[in-house]
Parts: structure tokens; C-alpha cells; sequence
């Protein structure tokens, strides 16, 4: 029985600019952490061989020190890897890979598939045919080639390729780098491994995406995990196995409030955010100031646990109750301005309402600030 | 408020006590010239209430030089149902006592808590230290209107501003906002962190964001731009490695280099053949040439028989020019001879006519010279004798020639003599005497006689006969002198007398008489001579000579002639036998001419005739060369083998042209260099393009090592971070701006309802003034800009832009509105004018009599004013400040 570890779409090299520095800083090394946990989990399952199916880096022009960071990584597995190119990093004629050879980067257990010509690995009965991307984009199917493509007998034939699988996908999303459905079958293969959807997918009985190993967007459904396949033997069925290596959670989470008791479930939700989480959180409804006040500091306490949290709040309408703005001393024209505030908030200007919402947060929370001091003074 | 009573003693200008008693409660008028102590009056009230009683900074209330004086000051009013006494007095004595009655409930404060009670009732405010200040006066400072400030309304509004807010608030009746103008400046100062305050330009953070923006967004693009470089030269470099594979397998250049090579082939040996056919065609030349060598040379053989015949030709004809010059040579010399003989008759004849001519001449000239000499013969005697005689008067003329000197001496010294002799008389001693008959007297030797007279010039011995001597000696001096004078001189005429051989004077003038006769003789014998002789004498006589030597001459060429012929008597004229002869010379010099002439020609012809022959011997000497014969044989030999040898080389060549030209060489030749070229081309190609992709895989190299890509989303994160920060800083400026519009809108409004009852009153005082005007009342209460509607439209300018005597009216009336407000709040008002509305016209001033009339119903206003008559019509009556004085003097006795 052959072991294979199938990865892809690491995108080394990506950041992460919609956090905060810090935050996307830790976003960006999680990416090279998991690839060492991958090679872990590599040695760990004692797995014949590693294929990384494209897209290892997020550009051709990374720096020279995220390539050797790269290939270092790849040290807790000291068995073959496989890789080849994506559409991110294509093997062009100039392209990060031929930087890796001159830096010399590359260890020599892991092998850079540059063309496409089957790469045997007798000692495993295992033979490899690749598809690499020699252009960023193209419209023609690599994977054609695989079933006139000869292999000894007696080995497996794995197709390793980057591109989308027609007719599975969604239509008119990212159509290049076509891969024929049914390629697996109708090549003869015992496993196709796939790269480009950054959600783990089966596709038939013997092709699958991996997925990212760390996820790296909001929408991806089912990322941050690689797959384990065990192929019995030519023609047997692939036994896939999906592992988890992903650090972060990636959620987006939307809580409306139309009942004052939402406020405290979402109060809930928001506080259940760990440190492994990076969360959109969108909030919409309405609120009191009190309310309003709560959820920021909700908010602001979930900062602190969660790994990343970005929260919007501009579908949130602040609705003060005569109580809050007796609360606040809002009287005189000061109360005028609270109501006229509260009233645009409605404005189908969008940008008036917007102003409007953020302007009575702010002299809502100024009264709140002038009131507090007001009581803590003596 | 109601003043009822005023004293003031020894303060400014009262040193004596002054009271006003009785104040209306209304208006009340005080006038009084300048320095009769309004002002004082003015000041006494305000310092009253305005200044500590202890404070030691009001030196100036004492009147002037009195150091121990104590200034004070008792005041009698009422507040409401409320009498209050105020007597205070300064300095020396430092005191102040306050009683208020309240409907018989007697008060008494004393001291700082009498000031401070009033402080608090009035409205206004003690000064720490020193004198008050108009900080510290609130509504008095702004009811009590000093003299020239009536104009000057802000300062005052902002002093009492409190005060007025105080009675706006209560008159209506409720709160504004508590905490509204904290949050407002809160969110002022908020806002103006990130907007500029006029503009709302962004500035701070907010700038500092939106420029980190604009340099990230710039940073990313031109990130973009290398990045997109450099994915251009990836993808060249892709090009240009296939075409160079392409290149390396194909070689194209390799197929041009052996095209090139035929063609060169081919093109060799088509020159070889080329080569030959340039040689044929030299050795045509060659042929040619010899052709033409030999033709010549058949020519000059020709041509040396022709010149045989030639030159026999032309000696016949020398020989027949030879003869005829001869024959013209004969016929001139035969001329000649017989002209020659005519020219020397001619010439024998000439000479015979010039003899005769000779001998005639010669003979008429020795006549002449014959006479000539016996003429001169004759005038020579002549001259000769008159010579004679003239020598003779000339020695007589020098015989009786007496010099001019001596004549003059002589005749000077006669002169002299003779006045000597009349001196001498005159002073001679008169002797007269007159003797008688027979007697005589002796004198000397004389004896005298008769009657006489003696003059005596010299002791005179007197012999009187008979009677003895007498001796007279003439008196004076120098009649001796005289006498010696006389002597010498005398002597003197005696020697030059001598000397000159004559015996006086006269006989000196008749010598000199007769010198004078001589010469004139002689000149007459002189012109005598000189018509003889002009020249002299000898002259003449050379003149004589010479005649005779010419004579002498003549005859000897006469004798030397030979002797006259009959023929030679009988020849013609001379002139015309000359004319033959030289019309004879001229006839013999042209033959002679002539002749030369045929004589050189024949000459000519002699040597024509004889080169002839000696070119006719050459040229013939040259045919009769033995070997010429054969050379001109070889020569026409050669031309006929030469010829055949030309035609044999023509058919060559034709051939050899017609192979050069089907083969095209200069088509060859540029088959040649296109090969070639193209080859060199795909060389050049295929190397600059290995250049160009070293070249490119350094620089691709280079250029990955920098990490562009990488870098380029560094920056993304960054800018997107940035473009985050200043979205937020963007919101929150908008809703700061937003809520600091709405606040100060609301607020604006909520004034304006405040204002109201302020407006009020204004309006009401302002509709007298300014019938349809209004006048806005800004944020601190103070008169904004005034509308008015006039003839051309309504018309709004600030306050301050209004004439310093509108100002002065809006002063004064917006303190009557001020006043107004007060009065409904319950506060106490009292109004002072102190000599206002100076600057109002008179039909101004009539509308603020008006006002002042109108706002007197409800305050007490006190008026001071140096201009009675501006104040008849005021409906009260003036009290003058003099009387008052007056009165309080007597009164206080």
C-alpha cells in the first residue's frame, strides 16, 4: 500500500493587509508553521511521498528569505516531496523556482516538477505525472497529455495538476487553467491530486482538491487540512483521509439585534471567539446607547482573545431611549441635536445616515464620558 | 433704583460740601458749564459704590492739595420698597455705613459688608486690589455711561454679560443646556484635531494618514509598474530562448554561406575569362598601334619625295625674284649718277653767288668804318680841349677855396670882438671935457682939444698941462676881464687870419665869394665835356681804335677775295640759286633711297635663292640614301601582315565578350554579397540575441533578488492599513463636522429664542430711532450689524462700521434695552449719562429725547450736560449745577 500526502495552494509569502500589522503578521507566519506541521504530520503517518499540487508561492517576486524559509520547512520530512507550479508561480522562463535552484534552496528530497515528463519513483511503485503551469494563465488542458502518456507497469499512476475541473466549479469563475472532467478515469489514474480551490473537494472517486493547509480567506468552506491517500494498489479506489493542519479559523459571523435579549446573545457569541479565530463580525439592527455601549466593549474585550476581529458595525442604528438621554444630560439643544441625529439615521443618503450614525455614537459617548466623570467626581 | 439725595464733600472739586436733594424718579437734567463739576458729581456716585472705603489707591478723589482732606460721599435711594442710606468717606477717614430701611425695619451694615451687600444688589464686583476697573462694574458699568464711551457699548456688554445672561435665562424661565457650550467646545477642539477650523481641510492625523496614503498608493504603483517590467521581460526572455533554440537547431545562416560560396565560384571563373578577354583586347590595342606606326612611316617617305619636288619649285621661283631686283638695282643707279652730277652744279653755282654776296657786304662796310673814324677823330680833339680847361678852373676853384669851419669862426670870433668892444663901452669911464680955446690936456700922447668925449677903459694917465697929471682908473671890475677877453680873442682872429693868409673878415668872405664862382665854372665846363665825350674822353679814343683795327680787318678779307668775274656779276639771287640747290640735294636723296632699297632686295633675293638650293641639295641628299629603298619595302610588308594579325585577334575577343556577358558577373557578384549579408545577419542575430538573453537573465536575476512581488504586498498590506486608518480618521471627521454644524445651528437658534425679550426692548427704542431697521444682537448679547431700509434698498453694515454718532445713539439706546431686561429680572437699574449724544444731529437728538423720555418711565435716568438749550424740550427742568453749589454753601453756611 502507497501513502501520499497530498497539499497544495500555500501561497507562501501572502499578507494580510485587512488586519492590523501585528495580526497579519502572525497570519503570514502561519503559513510557513503549517507547512512544518504538514511535514510532521508527514513523518508522523509515514507517508511514501508529499504532493504539493501549485501554487506554493503566493508571487514569483518573494524575497530571497521566504524561499529558504520555504524549503526549510520542508526539513521534518525527510522523504520526497513533489511539487509543482501554479498559476502564482508559474515556470516561466524567469520564475521563482529557477531563483530557488541558483539560491540553491532546494533540498534534495524535494524535487520541482518544471515540465511535464512522468517522474518514476520504482522504489515506491509509484509514477508521477505532472502538469506544471509554464504560462500564469492558459486555456488549454494540461492534464490531455497524461493518457497517452506511458508509465511502467506495475506502478501507480498519480496526476499531479493546478487549474479548475470543468463543469464543477462555479461557471465563468476563473476558467483558465482548464482540467477536463473525468481526466482521472479516462488517463487511467489512480489518484489525481489537485490544487487551486482553497477549500478541500472531492471531485470523483479519485480526484480531489486539498485545499490551502491555512486558510486565507473568509469564504473558503473546508480549508486549512491536507489529505492522507492511501492507494491499495492499480485500480483499487483511493482511501482519502482528510487532515487537519490549518492554525486559524477563519468566521464570519452576522448578528442582527431586533430584541433587546439579541444584545445579550450576541454579547455571548462575540465573547466565544478564541485565539485561534480571525472573525468578521458584522452587526445589523438596532440598539439603545446603552446597547451600542455593551457591544463595543464586547467587542473590544473579544479584541483581545480572538486572533483577529474585524467588526462592522455601520448596518447597527443607534436608537437612544429617553432614558439614555436624560441619562446623558442631554437637554437644551443638546437634545434637539440627539434627535435630528437619530432622525438621519433614516436618511436614504446613505452617507448622511452613515455620518449621522457615527456622530451620535460619538457625542453619545462623550455624554457617557462627561457623565461618568461627573459621577466619579466627589 | 431711585437716587432720592446726593452730598459730597471735600472730594474732587467740591471742597465744600454740595447736596442735590429731591431727585425725580424719572429723568433728572443737570447742567452746567465746563469744570462746574458733572463729572465730579458722576464720579462721586461711582466711586461710592465702586471703590473699598479702605483702599488706598483713590488719591485721586482728594481735591487738589489738600493731603488731609477726606473725600465722601452720603447717598439716599430706594430699591423696590427698600431705602437704603450709603455714606462713605476715603482716605483720611476711611469709613462706610450702610441703613436700609424696609418698610420701617431698620438694616445697618458697616464696612466691606455694606460693599459687598450693595455689590451683590447692583450687579458688579470689587477690585482685589488697587483701583476699580471696568472688569469689575457689570450693570452699573454698563448703565452708567461716562463721558465720550456711550459709543463703546462691547467692552461694557462683555463686563456684564453675566448679568444680562442671568435675567435673559430667568425671564425665560428655563435651562438652555446644562452641560450644551462644554460639549460643543469639546467637540470643537475634536474636530479642529483633524480639520483646519475655516476651511475643514484635513490636517493632524487625519492629514498625516491621507498623505501616507497618497505615498503608499504612489509606492504600490510604481511597484506595479517595475513588477509589470519585469513580468514583460520574463516573458521576452521566454521568446527569446525559443527563437534561440530555434536558431541553434536550424543554423539558417549555415545554407546562405554555401550559396554564397557557388555564386563566389561561379564568379571566379567567369573573371578568369574576363581576364583573357582584357588581354586580347590590350594586345589589339597593341596592333593598333603598330598599325599606325607603320602607316606613318609610309607617310614620311612619301612625304620626303614630295618635298624634293617642292623645294625644286620654289628655288625656280628665287631665281626669277633674284633677276628682277637686279634689273631694278640697274635701272636706280644709272638715276642716281645723273642726279648726283645736277646737285653739284647746283653747288658750284651756290658758291660763286655767296662770294659775290661776301665781296659787296665787305665794301659797304669799310665805307661805313671810314666815316666813323673821322667823326670820332674829330669829337676827340674837341673833348680833348675842354678837358683842358676844365682842369684849369678846377685848380682855381681849390686855390680859392676857404673852408666853411674857419669862415664860421671867423665870424663868430668878429662877433664876439665886437660885443666886447659895446660891453666895453658901457662900462667904460666917460671922460668928457671940454676945453678951452688953445688948451689942451694930454692923454698919453694925445693931447685934446676942444670938447669931447673920452670913454676910459684903462688907467688912463690925464696930462693936464700945466697943472700936473691926473691918474683915472675906471671903476667895475671886469672891464679888465673885457679887455683880457678881448685880447685873447683877438689873438685868436690874428692867428687864424695868419694862417688862412688874409688880412680880415671881410677878405675871408670875398675869397669865399670867388670859390664859389670857381665852381660853378667848373661844372659848366664839366657839361660841356660830357656832351663831347658821354663816355670820357678815353672812351672815345678806344672808340677811335677800334674803328681803325676794324677798318684794318674789312680790308684784308677784301684783299683775300679773288677777283670778281663778268659771269659772277650777271648770277641771280642768291635765294634762288640756294633753292635749286636744294631741290637738287632732295631729288639725289631719293633716288638714293630707292636704290638701297632694290638694292637690299636683291640681297634678299640673292639669300632666298641660295637657301633654296641648299634645301633642294638636303631633300634630294635624303632620297638618295642607300638604304632607303629597302626600308620602304619592310614597312609595306609589315602593314600587310599587321593587318591580317588585327582581323584573326577581332573574332577572339567578340567570342570571349559574348561568354563574359550570357554569364552576368555583376549579377554574381550581388548574388555573392546578399548570401553573404544574409548570413552575417542570422549570425549577428543569433549572438546579439544570446547577448540580449544573458543580458536578461542577469538583470531577471537581480530584479528577483529584490522581491519585488513580495514587496509590492507589504506595501498593499500598509497602504490597506492606512487607507483603513484614514477612512476612520475621515468618518469621524465628518461626524465631529457634522455634529459642530448641528450644535452650533441649535445653539444658534436656542440664542435667538433667548434673546427675544432683548430684542424686544431693542426693537422698541430702535422703531423711534430707525423707523423699520432692526438690529441683530450677537452671541455675547453685544449689537450686531444694524438693517435699515432707505431710499435705494435695505442696508446692513456691522456695528462698529456704523458713524461714531450713530454708535453713539445705539449705545445708548441698547443700554436702555439692556436696562429694560434688567428691570423685568427684577435687578435695580439707575441710568447716568455723562454729557452723551454730543455727536447727534438735531433731528437725531430730537428722536433720542424721545427715547430718553420713553425708557425715564421706567428708570431713573440722571443727565449731565454743558448744553443747556439741546435740553429745553426735555419735559423736565434743568438744574444747574452752579445754583446747586450756591445754595449747598449757603444752605451749609
Amino acid at each position: 500500500m502507497v501513502k501520499l500526502l497530498h497539499t497544495a495552494d500555500w501561497q507562501i509569502g501572502k499578507l494580510f493587509g485587512q488586519f492590523e500589522p501585528e495580526d497579519a503578521a502572525l497570519l503570514a507566519e502561519a503559513r510557513f508553521k503549517t507547512v512544518e506541521r504538514i511535514a510532521a504530520l508527514a513523518t508522523e503517518h509515514k507517508v511514501d511521498l508529499v504532493l504539493v499540487a501549485g501554487d506554493v508561492f503566493d508571487a514569483q517576486g518573494v524575497a530571497d528569505k521566504t524561499i529558504h524559509r520555504l524549503f526549510n520547512a520542508l526539513q521534518g520530512y525527510a522523504g520526497p516531496w513533489l511539487l509543482i507550479p501554479g498559476n502564482h508561480d508559474a515556470a516561466l522562463s524567469e520564475s521563482v523556482w529557477t531563483r530557488a535552484a541558483r539560491l540553491h534552496a532546494i533540498p534534495a528530497n524535494a524535487r520541482v516538477c518544471l515540465t511535464p515528463e512522468p517522474v518514476l519513483f520504482e522504489a515506491i511503485g509509484v509514477a508521477v505525472l505532472p502538469a506544471p503551469l509554464t504560462q500564469r494563465n492558459t486555456h488549454t488542458d494540461l492534464t490531455e497529455t497524461f493518457a497517452a502518456t506511458e508509465t511502467p507497469a506495475g506502478l501507480l499512476r498519480v496526476g499531479l495538476a493546478h487549474g479548475s475541473v470543468q463543469g464543477i466549479l462555479a461557471e465563468g469563475i476563473d476558467s483558465s487553467n482548464p482540467i477536463a472532467a473525468g481526466r482521472a478515469e479516462q488517463a487511467g489514474l489512480d489518484y489525481l491530486a489537485l490544487g487551486d480551490w482553497h477549500g478541500a473537494k472531492q471531485v470523483d472517486a479519485r480526484t480531489w482538491y486539498s485545499g490551502t493547509h491555512e486558510t486565507d480567506r473568509f469564504k473558503a468552506n473546508d480549508s486549512g487540512q491536507a489529505l492522507l491517500v492511501e492507494l491499495v494498489g492499480p485500480g483499487a479506489p483511493p482511501v482519502v483521509t482528510q487532515l487537519a493542519t490549518g492554525q486559524y479559523r477563519w468566521l464570519t459571523e452576522t448578528l442582527a439585534l431586533q430584541v433587546p435579549s439579541d444584545l445579550e446573545l450576541a454579547r455571548q457569541r462575540i465573547a466565544g471567539f478564541g485565539p485561534a479565530d480571525v472573525v468578521q463580525l458584522n452587526l445589523a439592527g438596532r440598539t439603545d446607547l446603552d446597547g451600542d455601549r455593551r457591544l463595543r466593549e464586547a467587542i473590544e474585550q473579544a479584541r483581545g482573545k480572538a486572533r483577529c476581529l474585524l467588526a462592522d458595525l455601520s448596518a447597527l442604528r443607534l436608537e437612544p431611549t429617553p432614558e439614555d438621554i436624560d441619562a446623558l444630560h442631554a437637554d437644551g439643544y443638546l437634545g434637539e441635536v440627539v434627535a435630528e441625529l437619530q432622525a438621519d439615521q433614516d436618511d436614504p443618503d446613505g452617507v448622511r445616515a452613515e455620518v449621522a450614525r457615527d456622530a451620535l455614537a460619538l457625542l453619545a459617548s462623550l455624554l457617557d464620558t462627561q457623565r461618568r466623570n461627573a459621577g466619579a467626581a466627589p | 433704583m431711585k437716587l432720592a439725595r446726593i452730598r459730597v464733600e471735600q472730594f474732587k472739586q467740591f471742597r465744600q460740601a454740595i447736596e442735590i436733594k429731591h431727585l425725580e424718579p424719572g429723568l433728572n437734567l443737570f447742567t452746567g458749564p465746563n469744570e462746574a463739576g458733572k463729572s465730579t458729581l458722576v464720579s462721586a456716585i461711582r466711586a461710592a459704590f465702586f471703590e473699598r472705603h479702605r483702599s488706598g489707591s483713590v488719591d485721586e478723589l482728594r481735591p487738589w492739595g489738600d493731603a488731609s482732606a477726606a473725600p465722601s460721599v452720603e447717598l439716599e435711594f430706594t430699591v423696590g420698597d427698600k431705602t437704603y442710606t450709603l455714606s462713605k468717606s476715603f482716605l483720611s477717614k476711611k469709613r462706610c455705613e450702610l441703613t436700609i430701611d424696609a418698610q420701617g425695619k431698620i438694616q445697618r451694615l458697616d464696612g466691606a459688608e455694606a460693599e459687598d451687600h450693595l455689590a451683590e444688589l447692583l450687579g458688579f464686583q470689587h477690585a482685589g486690589k488697587g483701583v476699580s476697573k471696568a472688569e469689575h462694574w457689570g450693570i452699573p458699568g454698563l448703565l452708567w455711561i461716562q463721558q465720550g464711551t456711550a459709543h463703546d457699548i462691547r467692552e461694557s456688554v462683555g463686563n456684564a454679560t453675566d448679568h444680562l445672561r442671568g435675567a435673559l435665562n430667568e425671564s425665560l424661565g428655563e435651562v438652555a443646556s446644562s452641560g450644551g457650550d462644554e460639549v460643543l467646545a469639546k467637540i470643537e477642539a475634536a474636530r479642529n484635531e483633524l480639520l483646519t477650523p475655516a476651511a475643514g481641510k484635513a490636517k493632524g492625523p487625519y492629514l498625516e494618514a491621507e498623505t501616507q496614503v497618497a505615498a503608499l498608493t504612489a509606492e504600490v504603483q510604481a511597484l506595479d509598474a517595475e513588477i509589470a517590467a519585469y513580468r514583460q521581460k520574463v516573458d521576452a526572455l521566454a521568446g527569446l530562448r525559443r527563437e534561440h533554440a530555434a536558431d541553434l537547431a536550424e543554423q539558417p545562416w549555415l545554407g546562405f554561406r554555401k550559396e554564397q560560396k557557388a555564386a563566389a565560384d561561379k564568379l571566379a571563373a567567369i573573371q578568369r575569362v574576363e581576364e583573357n578577354l582584357a588581354a586580347e583586347k590590350q594586345r589589339a590595342n597593341q596592333i593598333e598601334a603598330r598599325l599606325a606606326l607603320l602607316r606613318s612611316q609610309l607617310d614620311t617617305h612619301a612625304s620626303q619625295e614630295q618635298a624634293v619636288e617642292a623645294r625644286n619649285a620654289a628655288l625656280e621661283a628665287a631665281r626669277q625674284a633674284r633677276t628682277a631686283a637686279a634689273g631694278l638695282v640697274e635701272q636706280w643707279t644709272a638715276q642716281r649718277t645723273e642726279a648726283a652730277s645736277r646737285y653739284d652744279a647746283a653747288r658750284a653755282t651756290l658758291r660763286r653767288a655767296r662770294q659775290e654776296d661776301t665781296r659787296l657786304s665787305l665794301t659797304r662796310q669799310s665805307n661805313d668804318i671810314q666815316h666813323k673814324i673821322e667823326s670820332t677823330a674829330a669829337a676827340l680833339s674837341k673833348a680833348e680841349a675842354a678837358q683842358t680847361a676844365r682842369l684849369e678852373l678846377q685848380r682855381q676853384a681849390a686855390a680859392s677855396e676857404i673852408k666853411p669851419a674857419d669862415l664860421t669862426t671867423l665870424r663868430e670870433q668878429h662877433r664876439q670882438l665886437r660885443e666886447l668892444r659895446i660891453q666895453q663901452d658901457a662900462s667904460a669911464t666917460r671922460l668928457r671935457y671940454s676945453l678951452d680955446a688953445g688948451r689942451d690936456i694930454r692923454i698919453g700922447d694925445e693931447a685934446l682939444t676942444g670938447s669931447g668925449e673920452r670913454r676910459l677903459i684903462e688907467e688912463t694917465g690925464l696930462l693936464l698941462p700945466g697943472l700936473g697929471r691926473l691918474e683915472i682908473a675906471p671903476g667895475g671890475a671886469d672891464l679888465s676881464q673885457l679887455r683880457r677877453k678881448q685880447a685873447e680873442l683877438a689873438d685868436k682872429q690874428a692867428a687864424l687870419l695868419q694862417r688862412l693868409g688874409l688880412s680880415d673878415l671881410d677878405a675871408a668872405e670875398a675869397r669865399h665869394q670867388t670859390h664859389a664862382q670857381r665852381l660853378a665854372e667848373v661844372a659848366s665846363a664839366d657839361a660841356t665835356l660830357k656832351a663831347l665825350a658821354p663816355l670820357g674822353v678815353e672812351a672815345l679814343r678806344g672808340e677811335l681804335a677800334a674803328s681803325q683795327a676794324r677798318a684794318g680787318e674789312i680790308g684784308l678779307a677784301l684783299g683775300k677775295l679773288p677777283a670778281a668775274t663778268e659771269v659772277d656779276e650777271k648770277l641771280p639771287a642768291i635765294s634762288v640759286v640756294e633753292a635749286a640747290e636744294e631741290a637738287a640735294a632732295q631729288s639725289l636723296a631719293q633716288i638714293d633711297a630707292s636704290l638701297h632699297k632694290e638694292q637690299l632686295a636683291a640681297g634678299n633675293a640673292q639669300a632666298a635663292f641660295e637657301a633654296a638650293s641648299r634645301e633642294l641639295a638636303a631633300a634630294r641628299a635624303v632620297l638618295d640614301a642607300p638604304e632607303r629603298a629597302a626600308r620602304v619595302a619592310a614597312s609595306k610588308r609589315d602593314l600587310v601582315d599587321t593587318r591580317a594579325e588585327q582581323s584573326t585577334l577581332a573574332g577572339r575577343i567578340e567570342t570571349l565578350a559574348k561568354q563574359v556577358g550570357e554569364a552576368h558577373p555583376d549579377i554574381l557578384r550581388q548574388d555573392v554579397e546578399r548570401y553573404g549579408k544574409s548570413a552575417e545577419q542570422h549570425e549577428k542575430r543569433f549572438s546579439e540575441r544570446r547577448d540580449t538573453l544573458l543580458r536578461l537573465e542577469v538583470e531577471l536575476q537581480a530584479a528577483g533578488a529584490r522581491g519585488l512581488e513580495e514587496r509590492r504586498a507589504e506595501l498593499a498590506r500598509d497602504l490597506a492599513q492606512a487607507q483603513r486608518r484614514a477612512e476612520e480618521l475621515r468618518r469621524r471627521a465628518a461626524a465631529l463636522d457634522h455634529l459642530l454644524k448641528l450644535l452650533r445651528e441649535k445653539r444658534r437658534a436656542l440664542t435667538r429664542k433667548l434673546q427675544a425679550p432683548l430684542q424686544k426692548h431693542l426693537n422698541r427704542y430702535l422703531q423711534l430711532l430707525f423707523p423699520q431697521a432692526s438690529l441683530e444682537i450677537d452671541a455675547d448679547l453685544s449689537p450686531g450689524p444694524l438693517t435699515r431700509t432707505r431710499a435705494n434698498g435695505t442696508e446692513s453694515g456691522d456695528f462698529e462700521a456704523l458713524s461714531f454718532g450713530a454708535r453713539e445713539q445705539m449705545g445708548v439706546i441698547s443700554r436702555l434695552a439692556y436696562a429694560d431686561l434688567l428691570r423685568e429680572a427684577g435687578r435695580p437699574t439707575l441710568i447716568i449719562l455723562d454729557d452723551a449724544l454730543v455727536h447727534s444731529d438735531e433731528e437725531r437728538l430730537a428722536q433720542m429725547k424721545r427715547v430718553l423720555f420713553d425708557a425715564a418711565t421706567r428708570h431713573q435716568i440722571l443727565l449731565f450736560s454743558c448744553h443747556p438749550a439741546n435740553w429745553r424740550d426735555l419735559g423736565v427742568g434743568a438744574r444747574s449745577l452752579p445754583e446747586i453749589r450756591l445754595d449747598s454753601a449757603a444752605g451749609g453756611g
